[in-house]
């Protein structure tokens, strides 16, 4: 048994409230743990503030297509956007046990999706961009 | 996001209410970077009523505490929820920051 769900939102920075309360309302009708509903909340909202800030930087804001499949161990999302590609490998990597006046304030974003999620793949076509990463439940 | 600030024995204490992300949290930086011109720098975070942040909160924090201690000062943190708190660790911003189960103890410990 899996279920699916999406939603469409204009890619600003209001949406990713509204991103949350979905994976909140979607989460509870499955029973799914707490603590996976949080890391899930944060992953897709560092996901969609990277999409938001830098993805359609220069641009016309587009959408973002958030999907995900329930399943009973594990959670799949898509996360789709139609702005520019975005190479995770390329992004700043922060170093998190750096004395405070070594800190830098980015790459923290995707730094909290690695740390959270399993499985995390990135696909650029015509089509969009597509971010897609697992969350076992435990 | 609300932000309510109180004077004691000469900290500062900002309630914030809400959640944390790259939408509000220009907000509290604002309210932060007002009370620093205002010679505000010994400050306390009460993070009772914040149910969530990203790593939006982390960018508001780091700044904050950076800027307060170049001039004396800190911003420390009370009230920490639980998701907030996994977010702190995640990032390692436990070692870097100081934490107190309430705003009382964190003003005391300026003393």
């Amino acid at each position: 048994m899996s279920q699916r769900y999406q939603i469409t939102r204009a890619a600003e920075l209001k949406s990713l409230s509204v991103f949350r309360e979905f994976i909140s309302d979607c989460c509870g009708r499955h029973n799914v743990p707490e603590g996976t509903v949080f890391e899930l909340k944060l992953a897709v909202d560092e996901a969609c503030t990277n999409i938001i800030e830098h993805g359609y930087k220069g641009m016309d804001p587009g959408s973002i297509i958030l999907a995900f499949r329930i399943e009973p161990d594990r959670i799949l999302v898509h996360i789709t956007d139609f702005g520019h590609v975005f190479e995770p490998a390329d992004a700043p990597k922060p170093n998190v046990e750096a004395a405070l006046e070594d800190r830098e304030l980015g790459g923290l974003g995707l730094y909290l999706i690695y740390q959270t999620m399993d499985n995390i793949d990135y696909q650029s076509s015509d089509d969009g961009n597509t971010l897609t990463f697992t969350k076992f439940i435990k | 996001m609300e932000i309510i600030d109180k004077q004691v024995d000469g900290v500062t204490i900002l309630s914030l209410t809400g959640s944390i992300d790259a939408m509000t949290a220009p907000q509290i930086t604002e309210f932060i970077q007002a009370q620093i011109a205002k010679g505000n720098t010994k400050l306390v975070a009460d993070l009772k009523g914040v149910d969530y942040t990203s790593s939006a909160g982390l960018r508001v924090l780091l700044g904050a505490i950076k800027e307060t201690r170049a001039q004396s000062g800190d911003l420390r943190l009370a009230g920490i929820q639980p998701d907030v708190q996994k977010v702190l660790n995640l990032s390692g911003f436990t070692n870097i920051l100081k934490t107190f189960a309430d705003p009382d103890a964190a003003v005391a410990s300026y003393k």
